[in-house]
């Protein structure tokens, strides 16, 4: 017994650095692999709490850019309420007091973007006056698509990524009005045509909405004019519009009412039925 | 042992603990993809206690100190293991750099105390084999040899700087 002691004594420190490692190298071979072991971490609360608290004082520290973000947002809001507000003022002065075009916003319940024909839903319908053949913008402002069918509480709407959507579009500061189609099954891009070719056009342009259909006011940003080139043989450009919408990822969109649009239409039609 | 060793040694365990899990452990970042960098201060809490400390009492003080820098980490073990085998070779690294004279039973590791030269050696030896064991047990195969060599120079180097700005910083009598 008296050995032992005396043992204990003078390896004391070598005998507890063994022990102390074995119990540690237990730790790490139990712990660490298994996720469904590890107690000693995750469920600690007090651990939990203090990055908790760490993780607030970061968001805190974020609030910078967040604000900026936001504020870039307003002003693109903002511009682009003038432009509807300048699109809407050729209006006749009866109705001045009235603007032409109304915002519904709503939320979007359901989105495909993979296919070839992509839809959205949205969780608005006919109860708060969206109707067929109605644009929707995103909150960031860019036309998302048309709405298609309604019912009392859901909208369904045709995607811009969709074989048949065809979109009037112009080219801000520039003469001349072509379609947007999606040819390639790219979300990002969109390819706009027959704008001819003698117009002068170059790479960084903004694409908008020409404003020559009862759906979009004039003056909605649709995307960036990435290249373009001219077909041999063709009287026409073929230009790559990269969208400032990322349509993958929308979460809240504005459906677009003209006060005027039926009887626009109604009119139109009259001419043609003559 | 000088009777405020105990509480200067507590606070400072403590704030050390607190500025390794706050600030330093956000300091994790790769070097151009190949190296991980980790700032590791914390074995400054057992390098700076009294040198004539009792060795058992420093292992199981590292063990502690250890596992509750594991619960931040996520990783059980790893630290403490690491930071037992520092506190375990300490007194050879000290008997290693003893001067001519011998120690005082007073002495403290520290900079005021033992001067440049010996504290520079002193920190860095253990440091850089703290940082080392820490990666091997943390990859736990020798396999990835190369890997755990370039995260321990780097690692060491920018932990190195930052124990010395900030014992520069805070220049502890005890």
């Amino acid at each position: 017994m008296y050995n032992v002691l005396q043992l204990f004594i003078k390896y004391g420190a070598h005998i507890l650095f063994v022990v102390l490692e074995f119990l540690c190298f237990y730790l790490i071979i139990n712990y660490n692999q298994d996720q469904k072991l590890i107690f000693i971490n995750s469920s600690n609360l007090y651990s939990a709490k203090l990055s908790q608290q760490q993780a607030r004082i970061s968001q805190f520290a974020n609030l910078r850019k967040q604000n900026d973000s936001l504020l870039h947002e307003n002003a693109n809001l903002i511009e682009n309420l003038i432009s509807i507000e300048y699109a809407s003022s050729k209006i006749p002065a009866a109705d001045s007091s009235l603007s032409q075009y109304r915002l519904i916003p709503a939320q979007v319940c359901n989105s495909t973007i993979h296919l070839r024909n992509n839809h959205f839903t949205l969780c608005k319908g006919s109860r708060e006056g969206v109707r067929a053949d109605m644009g929707v913008i995103s909150s960031h402002l860019g036309v998302v698509g048309i709405v298609r069918n309604v019912s009392e509480n859901f909208a369904h709407v045709i995607s811009l990524l969709h074989s048949q959507s065809k979109l009037s579009c112009s080219i801000k500061n520039r003469a001349g009005h072509g379609t947007l189609v999606w040819n390639d099954m790219d979300p990002l891009h969109m390819s706009l045509e027959s704008i001819p070719k003698h117009e002068k056009i170059a790479a960084g342009d903004t694409v908008i909405t020409s404003g020559y259909s009862t759906m979009f006011p004039r003056g909605i940003l649709v995307g960036k004019i990435e290249s373009y080139k001219v077909k041999p043989g063709s009287n026409s450009y073929e230009i790559k519009v990269k969208l400032f919408n990322d349509l993958t990822n929308i979460r809240y969109a504005y459906v677009i009412q003209n006060r005027f649009g039926e009887e626009q239409n109604k009119l139109e039609k009259e001419v043609t039925n003559e | 042992m000088n009777s405020r060793a105990i509480p200067t040694n507590v606070i400072r365990i403590i704030l050390i603990f607190i500025a390794q899990v706050l600030i330093f452990k956000q300091i994790t970042f790769s070097l151009g993809g190949f190296a991980s960098i980790h700032c590791l201060i914390y074995p400054m809490a057992i390098l700076l206690m009294p040198i004539k400390a009792n060795r058992s009492l420093l292992m199981v003080i590292s063990l502690l100190f250890g596992l509750a820098l594991d619960m931040f980490y996520d990783s059980p073990g790893v630290h403490a293991a690491t930071l037992v085998l520092t506190a375990y070779i300490r007194p050879l690294v000290i008997a290693f750099l003893e001067p001519f004279d011998g120690y005082n039973i007073d002495d403290v590791p520290t900079l005021r105390q033992m001067g440049p030269a010996w504290f520079v050696s002193y920190v860095s030896i253990i440091l850089l084999l703290h940082i080392f064991v820490y990666f091997s047990i943390e990859a736990f195969s020798f396999v990835y040899f190369f890997e755990i060599f370039l995260n321990t120079i780097f690692s060491f180097i920018f932990s190195f700087l930052t124990v010395l700005i900030l014992v520069f910083i805070f220049r502890t009598k005890y």
